[in-house]
């Protein structure tokens, strides 16, 4: 078992998929949209990630294993109740630390590339880092081994989150039934994350389950109202994967230079994406706060949004 | 370099050949018919939705704009089926380089190098004093 791998066993779906996507919507069956140069970016980020994952996973592998030499309790591998436990908590890892990855921007410059398509397609999904073992983001997940969780077990937690996160990708469907919408993070749920449009900023962090952020005050569901628009606030005008992979660590860099102050540099690095000592760049939460004072109360509150979601299948496009 | 990867890598690279290859033939991007001035406008209002547009240029083809917004000039680019777009100063916009009727204006961003920008003549002849 310490061998599946869930991503490496689902890559032959990866393609198959896109390619069935691909031909939907060709045949105009299935709502998707895709630019060659687009799909190419997007291709080119998921295989240079993978390359680059091999540069730090030995040093993961090797701390998550001293971590776990440490361990507090002893989980067996074989028992269904920890398997249900470490679905849960490292689904609330994944929460945290996508939460991370878009509220403080040393962990955005590693996350953004995966934001920086102005499509939604089964291809983005595939738009990954390149430097997260870098930004050490990995490290979150350690606890799970303290607390007695094989390494393995981990790892193949983490593949199966990531695999669930693939399909969810796609224009291509519309709104699940209401019961998994209410459960299970969905492509109406994580489109909105994949918007730039000020109410849907910085919403829907899930990895499988969508009720983390209904618990922590992070969910906006798909409005019929609303359509989503693609990418992030400010649109890469390139497709070049080096620039896409290196722009927000080189933005960093810029603004290291001009740092008048130590504070200055330090939330430069680690405070909120947008910040900037005179105000001149605005945050994601500015630019919700922007946006809501020019909105009535009504049109910006959960409930309404609720109120105004469409029905299950309004927006589908699967194939009759 | 171990075979076994060296195997992975060139398949991997093959297949997103061949996917890239299937996104072109579908032809399922975005309708891209090229700017007009009110979708030009419509998009400067997302990313700017506090500045107004005091004047506005459209580029040859639709393929792009450049607007004047007081003291700063506002950049459509388009970058496949979308645009991106970004705010200079307008002085950085009028003494960009014009050369064979291309505006090559320097962003000096990572993510956005440039704009290059078809015009017939630059500066505009209706260009407001």
């Amino acid at each position: 078992m310490d061998d599946i791998d869930p991503v490496g066993l689902a890559v032959p779906f990866f393609i198959l998929a896109i390619v069935l996507e691909l031909l939907l919507g060709r045949l105009g069956w299935a709502q998707a949209r895709y630019e060659p140069k687009d799909t190419f970016t997007s291709l080119a980020m998921g295989l240079g990630s993978s390359v680059a994952g091999l540069a730090t996973a030995g040093v993961i592998f090797a701390a998550s294993l001293w971590v776990y030499q440490h361990r507090l309790f002893d989980i067996p591998m074989t028992a269904v109740w920890a398997w249900v436990m470490i679905f849960l908590l490292e689904d609330k890892t994944y929460y945290w630390f996508h939460r991370l990855s878009h509220e403080r921007r040393f962990w955005w410059a590693s996350h953004v590339n995966h934001h920086t398509s102005q499509h939604y397609n089964l291809s983005t999904a595939l738009r990954q880092t390149w430097t997260g073992g870098v930004a050490g983001t990995w490290l979150l997940w350690l606890p799970l081994s303290l607390i007695g969780f094989p390494p393995a077990m981990v790892a193949i937690q983490k593949g199966i989150s990531l695999v669930y996160q693939f399909w969810i990708h796609t224009e291509a469907i519309g709104r699940m039934p209401r019961w998994f919408e209410a459960v299970f993070n969905t492509p109406s749920h994580h489109r909105v994350h994949h918007a730039r449009n000020p109410r849907y900023l910085d919403r829907n962090y899930a990895g499988i389950l969508i009720i983390w952020d209904r618990m922590f005050g992070t969910f906006q569901s798909e409005l019929e109202s609303e359509p989503c628009r693609y990418g992030v606030v400010k649109n890469l005008a390139t497709f070049n994967p080096i620039r896409v992979a290196f722009h927000e660590w080189a933005a960093i860099g810029g603004d290291l230079l001009r740092a008048k102050s130590l504070r200055e540099a330090a939330l430069y690095v680690f405070g909120a994406p947008g910040w900037s000592p005179d105000g001149s760049r605005e945050t994601s939460h500015q630019i919700r706060a922007r946006w809501a004072a020019g909105q009535g109360p009504e049109q910006v509150s959960p409930a309404a949004a609720e109120a105004t979601a469409p029905t299950p299948d309004a927006r589908s496009g699967s194939p009759a | 370099m171990d075979k076994a990867f060296l195997i992975q890598f060139t398949g991997s690279m093959a297949a997103v050949a061949v996917l890239v290859g299937l996104a072109a033939w579908a032809r399922i991007g975005r309708p891209s018919p090229g700017l007009d001035e009110a979708r030009a406008r419509d998009l400067l209002a997302e990313d700017f939705p506090d500045r107004q547009v005091d004047q506005l240029w459209i580029a040859r083809e639709g393929r792009g704009a450049l607007a004047r917004s007081g003291a700063c000039a506002l950049v459509l680019i388009q970058v496949g089926d979308g645009y991106a777009a970004r705010r200079l100063s307008w002085c950085q916009a009028s003494s960009a380089m014009f050369r064979n009727g291309q505006l090559d204006i320097r962003l000096g961003e990572v993510a956005a190098p440039r704009a290059v920008l078809a015009f017939d003549n630059w500066p505009p002849k209706d260009l407001a004093a």
